[in-house]
């Protein structure tokens, strides 16, 4: 029976934060948190497995003390237990040493058959954890699956890459990354929510890991972060439609479009 | 270690791999390091020293598989200052194991390379387009590039050397089969004007509304994530946004669709965006140089009309 672990990552929805005009700076202050996209597709797929030939899910997240409050949505999501390593250190962080962290952890909790995640974070879309990961617990890594059976040790994937589907097997221990289409994630009912109140979690201390100062350097730093604007003519016509499409036809003319 | 030398490049996507000998060669200039790059054969690596490589080693692997050289290019690169390698999704997953390897720092899909002070300074977005961000690296220093970010270098004038290094892959992965994605539909990275459509639409059935629009166009329909993968009523390789398709096309005509920031940022660097929403408040209007307030079943097909074959 498998044993899954779930990495997620507990992020700003980007949907609620906005660039301030005068300095291009980001507001995020009425930006909640959510568990990031692809998380939850890593998390759904571990869930939809265990639950149809049984093992365990459990989950693992590191970041600042506010990934705390992914715990209720977290285990209302299929997980049996989840794990938190909430320190200052997640703001800076980047994916050199989110793996470091989470690889020490995992050295603590493990071993798991199976370690999930996402193919990337809505916020930073960095894509390494999975493979640095891997290479740092010396696991064989398959990323970018959008297709996953277990059988016993043994997963099979399929790989959706660019220019081909690639399906490939390994043995677990193993670390697996997924796509968003590998499923639709559920949305908790009443009685899920509910039911997570009473799962176990769990808080890791950053301290108990035994990772040096220097491990939670990051080696690529951001210098600076400024919102994307776009500068576009914003004509719009807001006539009856017969105007209005007359009004675009000739400005699309004029464009050249047309 | 301060001794680090070398700028090392690499894709197992021949013309990527050559556009990224543009950055390498600025990296050269600023940091008078040699270029050596990494390939997978022969034919490959004799084009990489015609363009400008100082150096190019072939690597001798058991299986090909790209996600598995990991180790052996972090033996290879051992001293290197900067490394760039293709940012497909194969070179993404083998530039994070060899960062891991090399305990190194990794920009994710850079957008452009500079050296100050020693260190590489990458931009690269964050937050699914919203914001762009600069970060840097002390050596040894590793980044993506996205295909087609710099051009192709100009024949060099005098051919760098060639040699062959035996490489070990890893052996715990089975590759068991490989399907091409069937390119007969049509390559919406390549077309001049889009329609592209959203959840407005109301089923499937109305879709026509613009195809005939696209025909009319000479263009292509793509869509929103949610219209290919929640209601499947387009294939995949037909939208747009941060982990589909990046266009630019003359015309991006955006229909019922409301212009959520994933979606824009595969969008937003096409020439002329126009909106057409029932929406006013929609996002997609500050992203547009031209829109029209409207319900789309009703200006669509005067939209067709009006537009003259």
């Amino acid at each position: 029976m498998p044993k899954f672990l779930v990495l997620y990552k507990w992020t700003l929805d980007e949907q609620d934060i906005k660039v301030k005009s005068d300095d291009l700076s980001l507001d995020a202050s009425r930006a909640k948190g959510k568990i990031s996209d692809f998380d939850r597709n890593a998390i759904e797929e571990a869930a939809a497995i265990v639950e149809k030939q049984g093992g365990s899910v459990e989950a693992l997240s590191y970041g600042t003390p506010t990934v705390k409050q992914s715990l209720k949505d977290v285990l209302s999501r299929g997980v049996d237990k989840a794990y938190w390593i909430g320190d200052a250190s997640a703001e800076t962080a980047d994916a050199a040493v989110t793996a470091k962290v989470l690889a020490a952890a995992i050295r603590k909790i493990g071993p798991y058959d199976f370690i999930l995640t996402g193919e990337g974070s809505s916020d930073q879309f960095n894509q390494q954890t999975a493979p640095r990961l891997a290479a740092l617990l010396g696991l064989p890594c398959l990323s970018f699956v959008h297709k996953l059976e277990v059988d016993g040790a043994k997963a099979s994937v399929a790989r959706k890459l660019a220019d081909c589907t690639e399906l490939a097997t390994v043995t677990g221990p193993a670390v697996i990354s997924v796509l968003s289409d590998i499923n639709k994630p559920r949305i908790p009912g009443l009685k899920q929510v509910l039911g997570a109140a009473k799962k176990p979690s769990e808080e890791i201390a950053l301290g108990s890991l035994g990772l040096a100062a220097e491990d939670l350097q990051p080696k690529a730093s951001r210098r600076s972060v400024k919102g994307f604007v776009m500068t576009r003519k914003n004509v719009i016509y807001k006539d009856a439609p017969a105007d209005a499409v007359a009004k675009l036809v000739s400005s699309l003319a004029g464009e050249g479009l047309i | 270690m301060t001794n680090m030398t070398g700028i090392f490049i690499f894709s197992e996507d021949r013309a990527l791999a050559k556009q990224l000998l543009t950055p390498a060669l600025e990296l050269k200039q600023a940091l008078g390091q040699p270029v050596t790059a990494l390939a997978l054969d022969g034919e490959a690596a004799a084009e990489l020293a015609g363009h400008g490589a100082d150096k190019v080693l072939v690597l001798q692997s058991a299986s090909g598989w790209v996600e598995g050289l990991g180790d052996a290019v972090a033996g290879l690169v051992g001293e290197a200052s900067v490394i760039l390698i293709g940012g497909t999704q194969r070179g993404k997953h083998l530039a994070a194991h060899v960062a891991a390897r090399l305990d190194a720092g990794l920009t994710t899909d850079a957008k452009s390379l500079k050296i100050e002070a020693g260190k590489l300074v990458a931009s690269r977005i964050l937050y699914a387009g919203l914001a762009v961000c600069e970060e840097e690296q002390s050596f040894p220093a590793v980044a993506t590039v996205p295909a087609r970010t710099f051009p192709a270098p100009a024949a060099a004038a005098a051919a760098g050397t060639v040699e062959s290094v035996p490489t070990a892959a890893d052996g715990r992965i089975a590759v068991t089969g490989v399907t091409p994605v069937d390119k007969s539909g049509v390559d919406i990275s390549s077309a001049n004007k889009l329609v592209s459509v959203g959840r407005g639409f109301r089923s499937k059935d109305d879709l026509h509304l613009a195809v005939e629009l696209a025909g009319k166009l000479k263009g292509e329909v793509s869509c929103t994530r949610g219209i290919a993968e929640d209601e499947h009523w387009l294939p995949i390789e037909r939208y747009i946004g941060i982990s589909g398709q990046i266009v630019k096309p003359d015309l991006y005509l955006a229909v019922g669709l409301s212009g959520q920031v994933q979606h824009m940022v595969g969008a937003r660097e096409s020439k002329i965006i126009v909106a057409i929403n029932s929406d006013e408040r929609a996002p997609i209007f500050e992203a547009a140089d031209y829109g029209i307030v409207g319900d789309l079943y009703a200006v669509l097909p005067l939209l067709t009309a009006a537009i003259n074959a």
